[in-house]
């Protein structure tokens, strides 16, 4: 009989995991985030080393990126929402993984279960988190539209 | 096609005996090491050994008012005098190490003040000798001593492999026939030892506590080799069983001071047994809930129509529960919706423990036809029958031989292989005739006579309804006329899955097969023992009889069905008294 | 809810999905609607299960997309009359909803899951205990409650990434024998933890803990495996002695003959 791969299986749904829980979708993000930080890096190391290839190199890359239009801000505004989800969430990890707080101690269970780690420390981390970045996010929204002469 | 699997040593069945005895050959000194294959019809984590709950008996701390002739004494009594006297003897004197043992193996025991290991009160104990984990010792000891058997290299896994037959020839062990559930494949695993350490048969009744996989299937792997079975007809019946599944509540529950209540919200067990109350043995337990319900004075639960009393923990409080019973309160909120803090429990005696087994010497060895041993062949745990528990078993002396019997044997088997030089012959024309009777007669293609899951659940119904704590005459009679029937409609089936790879309709049929023939043997059994002693309680004959029963049953399989015989109770160190609690 | 009818939708060995319809009874559990499709209806639907009690951890699934076993799986609390039922992910299908739990179960045997002391003898021929306090007992038994159910290891997308990973059971139980107070063992596992396939791999998504069935909470034990990793790079931290053999008899105890019993019984007792 065929076996069928032990990770066709697991592939979706371990990136787009409905009904597990929100620390689960936390991870999720910070691994699309990590992605778009690193092209970005990559990007802009790009973009600044055109300035030592002369002014005509850089007015030629200066002129590519403004051709955009609103896109470049758009961009822009999604890399701001990355580094602040990235580095928030990081330090809570940070927490989590050198520290091995937030997650709670060893205890005896009892039913009805619920696990430590998931519980109103790790929860409380997760959901400040989110709303301080989505304040700030929004705040750097504005900042941008600004700078396009919107508002 | 066959495929022959050579060890040393093959254990079939990994519950707690046959993980012990896996450890204790595998213990063996460098250079006397066996090969071992440990062969289970499960994966090894999986056994019924892991629902085991309330404790493990063994005189810890004699100089605190225990001591090793109180403890035989107490299991003496409680087997109604059955028991084999010096067999139990040499039982007490075991416990005691094998906890301490496990202790160091990195068992997590309850503990004590001051870090030694606590014990707890128990049915049928004059001395709070039940060492206990929480409420799930049995899942512990099974932890324990699986991670033990990591430790060692140079033993083979062989789960979900189902035996079908025990190949026996001129009185020596050959070795067995298997069907490898992944592949389908058949298998014999030669060998030169054998221990069958496969459970009890609780899954004959419908109301029982025991896994779907407890089946009996060593106890009829012997009887269908021609080997008497001894003691069938003591079923041990625990009190506290949930409705309406019949999951255990352990017995701790009691032991920690839980009460049993009748409609009328009384502590019925007044009346029964004004001294122990509700410790006193399971079968007087059972006896007084089914008499309460008899006469009216239980309730009824309206979907699934059993009726029940009531067990209730409500005034130990919520810290004594969570810490002492975690598992008691997980499975009433998940199987019942009830909080024991706020509700008492509705609980009915289930089918739990089998007395009987494969009668087998101190050392575990297997007897034959005329007492001969079976050179080869072992049993332990529930499987087997020493007989340390007569007619009704006391509760934590179950997990406590499940380990003694599993060392016992493990160190029989190192000196009986130490000292045999042949090597094992394989008896190929048997083992070919099982190949043939398993794959062509029941594995065939065409539509099946009868079904047998119809079977299944109408024997179920046959023994919960006539073979259960109370039985008498006509019932017996009736019961043993439906087996045969059954036996009979059993003959038409076929495995209506045609597959190879885990089919395991097959191994429901050849489950069932086994099941019918157990029955009949219980059934039987119990008709013809016109006593009540223990868990076998007649109605029509309510006194026991010493004077004409004072013996253990076996039986041995004939075409016609079982030839009964027995044997007397070897009566060392007391005489039978009046059992009053 | 009310409900009278259930479907029932598995997908079977082949990538098929098989819809049985059932009638729906009060208290039933998945397991219970499998056991009637495979009685009734289809006997060749493979899948295991034995304790029927939540113990025995053989019937894992997944069950609307997340595992769970399916002994304590109220088909009402789950609010469909379509339950979806697939075998778990992360490990390779051997038939219908039975699944391949060696990787699984080899993972846990690597990392030496047992008491290790440094005087073996004494470990294995003593006839004395270890002293061990109830608040030492609090530190590991937590992680002791585990089944071996794989659900954690199904649930973590670690191991569905990458096939080395020794993933939360195996790593929970490392901690727990290195919490054990009893155990010597520490210098043994901490090297197999140490490693890129190891706890450096845990990203602490969680599903592990939320998926356990006994609240075993690998999460955490992986954190604080993590931390004494930690503490051997940083910190340069060792082993230290396990808790010491103890006198069985109670300090202060009276000394009573072992054979003294309360009352005579030659003539049987109390009866």
């Amino acid at each position: 009989m065929a076996k069928t791969s032990r990770f066709k299986s697991g592939l979706i749904s371990s990136l787009i995991p409905f009904g597990f829980n929100v620390e689960r979708w936390g991870y999720v993000i910070h691994r699309v985030t990590g992605v778009i930080l690193i092209g970005y890096l990559a990007a802009h190391l790009f973009e600044t080393f055109q300035l030592s290839m002369g002014p005509g190199a850089w007015a030629n890359t200066m002129s590519a990126l403004h051709s955009l239009g609103p896109l470049e801000m758009v961009g822009l505004w999604l890399v701001a929402g990355s580094a602040l989800y990235h580095g928030a969430n990081g330090i809570r990890l940070v927490l989590n993984e050198v520290f091995g707080i937030l997650m709670g101690k060893p205890i005896m269970p009892v039913y009805p279960y619920s696990p430590t780690s998931l519980g109103r420390n790790q929860k409380l981390a997760v959901w400040t988190i989110t709303a301080v970045v989505l304040v700030l996010w929004l705040w750097a929204g504005l900042y941008l539209l600004a700078g396009l002469g919107v508002i | 096609m066959v495929e022959v699997i050579d060890h040393d040593v093959v254990i079939v069945g990994s519950g707690l005996a046959g993980l012990r005895t896996a450890a204790e050959v595998m213990s063996a000194p460098r250079g006397k090491a066996p090969t071992l294959g440990l062969v289970s019809k499960l994966a090894l984590m999986r056994s019924h050994s892991v629902a085991a709950e309330g404790g493990t008996a063994a005189v810890l701390y004699p100089e605190l008012g225990d001591s090793l002739e109180l403890h035989a004494w107490d299991t003496i009594k409680g087997s109604d005098f059955l028991a084999d006297q010096d067999s139990v003897w040499k039982f007490v004197t075991l416990c005691p190490d094998e906890m301490r043992q496990l202790e160091r193996w990195g068992m997590p025991w309850s503990r004590k003040e001051d870090g030694r290991i606590a014990q707890r009160p128990f049915g049928g104990h004059s001395y709070d000798r039940a060492t206990f984990a929480q409420d799930k010792v049995g899942f512990f000891e099974m932890r324990t001593l699986y991670d033990k058997l990591q430790e060692f290299d140079g033993w083979s896994r062989y789960e979900e492999a189902f035996v079908t037959s025990l190949v026996i020839q001129d009185g020596t062990f050959r070795g067995c026939t298997a069907i490898d559930m992944k592949s389908g494949r058949f298998v014999f695993f030669r060998s030169r030892a054998c221990v069958i350490a496969t459970g009890g048969a609780g899954q004959l009744w419908k109301f029982t506590a025991t896994s779907v996989s407890t089946t009996g299937d060593g106890i009829w792997l012997a009887y269908q080799a021609g080997l008497p079975i001894e003691d069938m007809e003591f079923m041990q019946f625990h009190p506290t069983g949930l409705i309406p599944t019949g999951i255990l509540i352990t017995e701790g529950a009691r032991g920690e001071g839980g009460h049993l209540l009748n409609s009328k919200g009384e502590r019925f067990m007044e009346r029964y047994a004004p001294s122990k109350m509700e410790l006193s043995p399971r079968d007087v337990v059972s006896r007084s809930i089914m008499k309460e319900i008899a006469e009216g004075r239980g309730l009824k639960d309206e979907d699934s129509g059993l009726s029940y009393v009531h067990l209730d923990l409500r005034h130990l409080g919520r810290e004594k529960i969570d810490s002492k019973l975690p598992f008691i309160k997980e499975l009433s909120m998940k199987f019942v919706g009830l909080d024991p803090v706020d509700e008492p429990i509705p609980i009915k005696p289930t089918a739990h423990y089998t007395m009987g087994g494969i009668p087998v010497d101190d050392n575990g060895r297997v007897i034959g036809g005329g007492s001969r041993e079976v050179k080869g062949l072992w049993a332990a745990g529930e499987t087997a029958c020493v007989s340390i528990h007569g007619a009704n078993r006391l509760g934590s002396n179950s997990t406590a031989e499940c380990l003694v019997y599993g060392r016992v044997v493990g160190k029989d088997i190192v000196r009986f292989l130490a000292s045999e030089a042949d090597a094992a012959e394989g008896a190929s024309s048997m083992v070919a005739e099982e190949e043939t009777r398993v794959f062509d007669g029941l594995l065939k293609n065409e539509s099946s006579d009868d079904d047998v899951y119809a079977i299944k659940a109408r024997l179920k119904e046959v023994m919960d309804k006539s073979v259960y704590v109370f039985r008498e005459e006509a019932g017996l009679a009736e019961a043993v006329r439906e087996v045969k029937a059954l036996k009979e409609k059993f003959k038409g089936v076929r495995a209506t899955d045609g597959g190879r790879q885990f089919n395991y309709n097959l191994q429901d049929v050849l489950e069932v097969g086994g099941m019918l023939e157990l029955a009949e043997v219980v059934a039987r059994g119990a008709l013809n023992r016109t006593e009540s002693r223990g868990g076998h309680s007649r109605l029509d004959y309510p006194q026991r009889d010493d004077a004409n029963w004072l013996k253990h049953t076996l039986a041995s399989r004939t075409d016609g069905g079982p030839r009964f015989s027995s044997v007397p109770v070897r009566i060392t160190m007391w005489k039978p008294v009046e059992r009053k609690y | 809810m009310a409900l009278d009818k259930l479907v029932l939708e598995v997908l079977r060995s082949g990538g098929k999905k098989a819809r049985y319809e059932l009638k729906f009874r009060k208290g039933m559990t998945v397991l219970d609607a499998l056991v009637e499709v495979r009685e009734r209806q289809d006997p060749s639907l493979a899948y295991r299960h034995s304790c029927r009690m939540g113990i025995c951890g053989s019937c894992g699934m997944n069950i609307q997309g997340i595992p769970r076993l399916a002994c304590q799986t109220q088909v009402s609390s789950l609010g469909k009359d379509v339950v979806k039922v697939e075998p778990l992910h992360g490990m390779s299908v051997i038939k219908d909803l039975v699944v391949d739990i060696d990787p699984f179960l080899s993972m846990h045997t690597f990392v030496k899951p047992y008491l290790i002391r440094e005087d073996l003898a004494e470990r294995d021929g003593s006839d004395r205990e270890y002293r061990v306090l109830s608040d030492e007992v609090a530190r590991f038994l937590q992680f002791d409650y585990c089944i071996m159910c794989a659900l954690c290891y199904s649930a973590c997308p670690t191991v569905a990434l990458d096939p080395d990973y020794l993933g939360p059971q195996a790593m929970a139980q490392a901690y727990r024998y290195m919490a054990d107070p009893r155990d010597e063992g520490w210098d043994a596992r901490i090297n197999l933890l140490d490693r890129a396939h190891g706890v450096w791999r845990c990203h602490v998504a969680g599903s592990c803990s939320f998926v356990c069935p006994k609240d075993v909470d690998p999460a955490k034990a992986i954190q604080m495996a993590r931390v004494e990793v930690l503490k051997k790079r940083v910190l340069r931290r060792t082993a230290k002695a396990g808790s010491p053999l103890v006198n069985p008899a109670p300090a202060g105890a009276a000394k009573q003959g072992t054979r003294a019993p309360p009352f005579d019984f030659k003539e049987g007792g109390r009866g």
